[in-house]
């Protein structure tokens, strides 16, 4: 805390407005067109979020539906399917964040214990790769290993082993998804720990090492307390983003374990908004979400406020 | 299939009519019946005033059509493609009229004003101006429009998607009533729409009214078919007729599955067969009655006779893993020998990938049967077609008279001069003969291959697979075989729109999800009851219920 205190006492007093805007008058400019991209493509939609409120009909447009006030709300609390959707959500969120949340991290710190460059390279293609499949790629490959009829299980079936059943079990589903996000993204998400990692400055390793400081606490003095901020960063906004798990990944696997176990926020949207026809009630379960999540967001960056650490922005 | 029951509120469609604000929700239409105004029988109603139908006979089908019961009727089969073209419209059929026309279209959006949009211009006498949209999006870019009130003077509105579209709506507001044009013997001014059986009109009745034109009509339209392998199962010396029954089928699961050669008996065939076990498509009416498919003992016995295929390791893994898009490649591949589909599966194109896989490949259906073995098989037919096609309100009874007669050009029969151009293009441009059949270029390709103009009018569908006549002979024959097991459901080609509230309970969400968990054997049926049960109570199934009685059983009959 009293770091941040000094900190601000640091700060130049502030300048008018006017000032300020002549000066960055260029750096304004050149992030105007993402600004606009931002608003286009995620402001103006907000408006869309009115047919939450209404029983809405594309075909009369938002202006010419009938208002409904807070019904599709009450339909909303009062539905068990929600609720399970709710649940399903949240412990998948939970999994994630315990089994998914360490990996890049501890990948971001083996990669660069490795001094080659070139294997490095190498490693970090490969691990980078499955990020730019398809789910509906990632979940086939997984489904001709592992599936029923998969190289595993034919494997299995040939030697009179007995199958296995990894695809379609509801009781581990959520380890099966959870190892298809570790194998799909955790090399993309070493890209920001590798980033923060480079920043660390190497006199310091150099000088702990000189007083005898060894690995394991090289590691624990110096790299992790130089990645905190950026892993407190990544914690907030993945708090934030605990009610979406994913969409496609559950929409591919839904039929395969059953929508008791795969149905999740988005795809109960889905169902029960979009593809019925129900746009009103699909709407009102996607702001339902919106409102938790931005609250979700919101707590986890005070926390993060409350440890001294920057979080979403700097207090 | 079937009757698309159509959910909608009146209401909206009213206010952006009228710009009124209506209360409560109404039935908006129904073709067969219509908000009825004196309470007429809609059904005397609606065949006062379909069109005569004329047949064609100047070009005769190698395989001529078989009549069934009523409306039922097998496509005609034609081996190779006919070599005498004979033209069936003289002259030219437009005034010059100027016209835009929306279609959708899966495939790529071919240059605008081609060649071959010239060529047809020239055929037409219209300067028509055709604006394909992609048929995967379709039902996005057309509400735009319908909003904003600027239709096209043309456009396919296609039947499947009544629910999002309000077609009910939108007829007599913003498309145009065709029925002083072509009702009864008024059709017969255009000879080539006469021919269109008069079943097929219905798809584009609303309100006793005539509105939309069908395109690829057919008498013999079904939910689906179950397929099998049959080079393989010939090879055992199965043949189609020894599957009278279900317990015949899942025997065929033990005989045929090899878990261990990667071979599974079956893919997932429960919507292709529970009609089998004597459940109803959708409705049924018992005694007067009323009653949903959920609510039949039929529908459960179909769901645990699935039930137990899938658990008894009868059923590929990979379909009970919900992956329906490869069911293709594993029939194809001979790692399912079983499996359901449309009539449309069966193919040139099938035969083709399906020899690529394995030179004998061969498609063969297995007859309608009663689960029982005893009854006497019965399948619901569906309606006659979805591709329709209407005319803008805004047009002049001319401008109307001028599109009709164009549409008559597009719906001239297969094999004929007109056809051939609709279809082809220009000979030597366009396509080519090679061996019999029209081979297109280059050219034809790009601009012909991507069909447009059929999605405005087209004739009856026709069974012709040049280079694959055997594929011909199987469905035709298979067709021919089936066609006493055909018969209408109740509310058969009624076109119903619904309120919201029912059309979301229509559509059953949580039941069709356990319904899939039940028949992969992941759940029990008492599991499928409850979900009924709860569908029933909290889920709208019965208002649902008491909504169709009141508003369209009371009112209008069954339709038969």
């Amino acid at each position: 805390m009293t770091s941040i205190r000094a900190d601000r006492a640091g700060r130049p007093a502030r300048l008018s407005w006017r000032i300020r805007l002549r000066r960055d008058r260029s750096l304004i400019l050149m992030t105007l067109p993402a600004v606009v991209l931002l608003l286009v493509f995620n402001y103006v939609p907000l408006f869309g979020l009115a047919t939450a409120f209404q029983e809405y009909d594309p075909l009369a447009g938002v202006w010419q539906s009938t208002w409904a006030g807070l019904y599709q709300f009450e339909r909303l609390l009062s539905d068990s399917l929600f609720w399970g959707a709710l649940k399903n959500t949240l412990w998948l969120s939970f999994v994630q964040l315990i089994l998914f949340f360490p990996v890049p991290i501890a990948l971001a710190l083996l990669l660069n214990t490795v001094l080659s460059e070139r294997i490095r390279n190498f490693i970090q293609s490969v691990v980078y790769l499955p990020h730019f499949f398809s789910w509906v790629l990632a979940v086939t490959i997984f489904q001709q290993m592992l599936g029923g009829a998969g190289a595993l299980n034919q494997f299995l079936r040939g030697n009179d082993i007995g199958t296995w059943d990894i695809m379609t079990n509801p009781d581990t589903f959520a380890l099966l998804v959870t190892s298809q996000v570790i194998w799909k993204e955790a090399g993309w998400g070493i890209i920001v720990f590798l980033a923060a990692l480079a920043a660390i400055n190497t006199d310091l390793y150099e000088a702990a090492a000189a007083d005898g400081a060894g690995r394991w606490r090289r590691l624990w003095h110096i790299t992790l307390p130089g990645l905190r901020s950026v892993i407190v960063l990544m914690l907030v906004l993945r708090l934030g983003n605990a009610l979406s798990v994913g969409f496609e990944q559950f929409l591919i696997q839904r039929n395969a374990v059953g929508h008791d176990t795969a149905e999740v926020l988005d795809t109960f949207s889905f169902y029960y908004g979009i593809a019925t026809g129900d746009y009103s009630y699909g709407a009102a379960a996607g702001l339902f979400k919106s409102v938790i999540s931005l609250l979700l967001i919101w707590g986890a960056n005070k926390l993060a406020h409350a440890f001294g650490e920057d979080g979403l922005y700097r207090k | 299939m079937g009757i698309e029951l159509n959910r909608r509120n009146f209401l909206s469609a009213a206010v952006s009519a009228a710009g009124l604000v209506a209360m409560g929700p109404l039935l908006s239409a129904c073709g067969g019946g219509g908000p009825s105004r004196a309470g007429v029988n809609s059904e005397s109603a609606l065949k006062a005033v379909l069109p005569t139908y004329v047949p064609n006979t100047s070009i005769k089908p190698d395989i001529p059509s078989i009549a069934g019961g009523p409306d039922v009727l097998t496509d005609p089969g034609f081996l190779g493609y006919p070599t005498n073209r004979v033209a069936t419209v003289s002259g030219v059929p437009g005034k010059g009229g100027k016209y835009s026309a929306v279609t959708p279209l899966w495939g790529t959006i071919p240059p605008a004003d081609n060649s071959f949009y010239q060529a047809m211009n020239k055929a037409l006498g219209v300067e028509l101006e055709m604006k394909p949209a992609d048929g995967n999006n379709y039902n996005t870019i057309i509400p735009t429009m319908t909003a904003a009130k600027k239709l096209p003077d043309w456009i396919n509105l296609p039947g499947w998607w009544n629910p999002q579209f309000n077609t009910g709506g939108l007829v007599g507001n913003q498309l145009a009533d065709l029925t002083p044009y072509l009702s009864g013997d008024n059709v017969k001014k255009y000879p080539n729409l006469a021919a269109i059986p008069t079943a097929a009109w219905r798809a584009g009745a609303w309100g006793d009214k005539l509105y939309g034109i069908p395109s690829f009509s057919t008498g013999f339209k079904v939910a689906g078919v179950v397929f099998y392998r049959r080079d393989v199962l010939e090879a055992k010396g199965i043949t189609a007729d020894q599957v009278k029954s279900a317990d015949d089928l899942m025997k065929l699961g033990k005989e045929l599955t090899d878990a261990k050669a990667g071979v599974w008996a079956f893919d997932d065939v429960y919507r292709y067969i529970y009609t089998s076990f004597g459940a109803p498509l959708k409705w049924k009416v018992d005694n007067g009655k009323l009653i949903h498919v959920f609510e039949t003992s039929e529908f459960l016995d179909a769901a645990d006779w699935h039930r137990k295929l899938a658990l008894a390791g009868y059923v590929h893994p990979d379909a009970l893993a919900g992956d329906n898009a490869g069911s293709n490649t594993r029939f194809y591949a001979g790692k399912t020998l079983i499996g359901g589909g449309g009539q449309g599966a069966w193919n040139l194109a099938d035969l083709q990938s399906g020899q690529a896989a394995n030179p004998n490949y061969r498609r063969g259906a297995f007859n309608f049967f009663a689960a029982d073995g005893k009854s006497t098989p019965r399948v619901d037919m569906g309606q006659s077609t979805d591709i329709v096609s209407y005319l803008n309100i805004n047009l002049k009874p001319e401008q109307i008279e001028e599109c009709l007669a164009v549409a008559n050009y597009l719906a001239a029969p297969f094999g004929s001069a007109e056809y051939t151009m609709v279809n082809f293009g220009v000979e030597g441009t366009h396509f080519t003969m090679k061996d019999g059949v029209p081979t297109p270029t280059e050219a034809g390709m790009k601009e012909v291959q991507a069909k447009t103009y059929p999605f405005l009018a087209a004739p009856p569908s026709v069974v012709n697979n040049p280079t694959g006549d055997i594929v011909t002979k199987d469905l035709t024959a298979w067709q021919a075989a089936n066609l006493k097991a055909l018969a209408k459901p109740v509310f058969w080609g009624m076109n119903v729109s619904m309120p919201q509230a029912q059309a979301t309970a229509e559509a059953a969400q949580p039941v069709e999800d356990t319904l899939k968990d039940v028949i992969h054997g992941k759940k029990s049926i008492q599991d499928l009851k409850d979900a009924v049960a709860n569908w029933k109570s909290s889920g709208g199934g019965d208002r649902l219920i008491q909504w169709m009685n009141d508003n369209v059983l009371q009112k209008f009959g069954t339709g038969q």
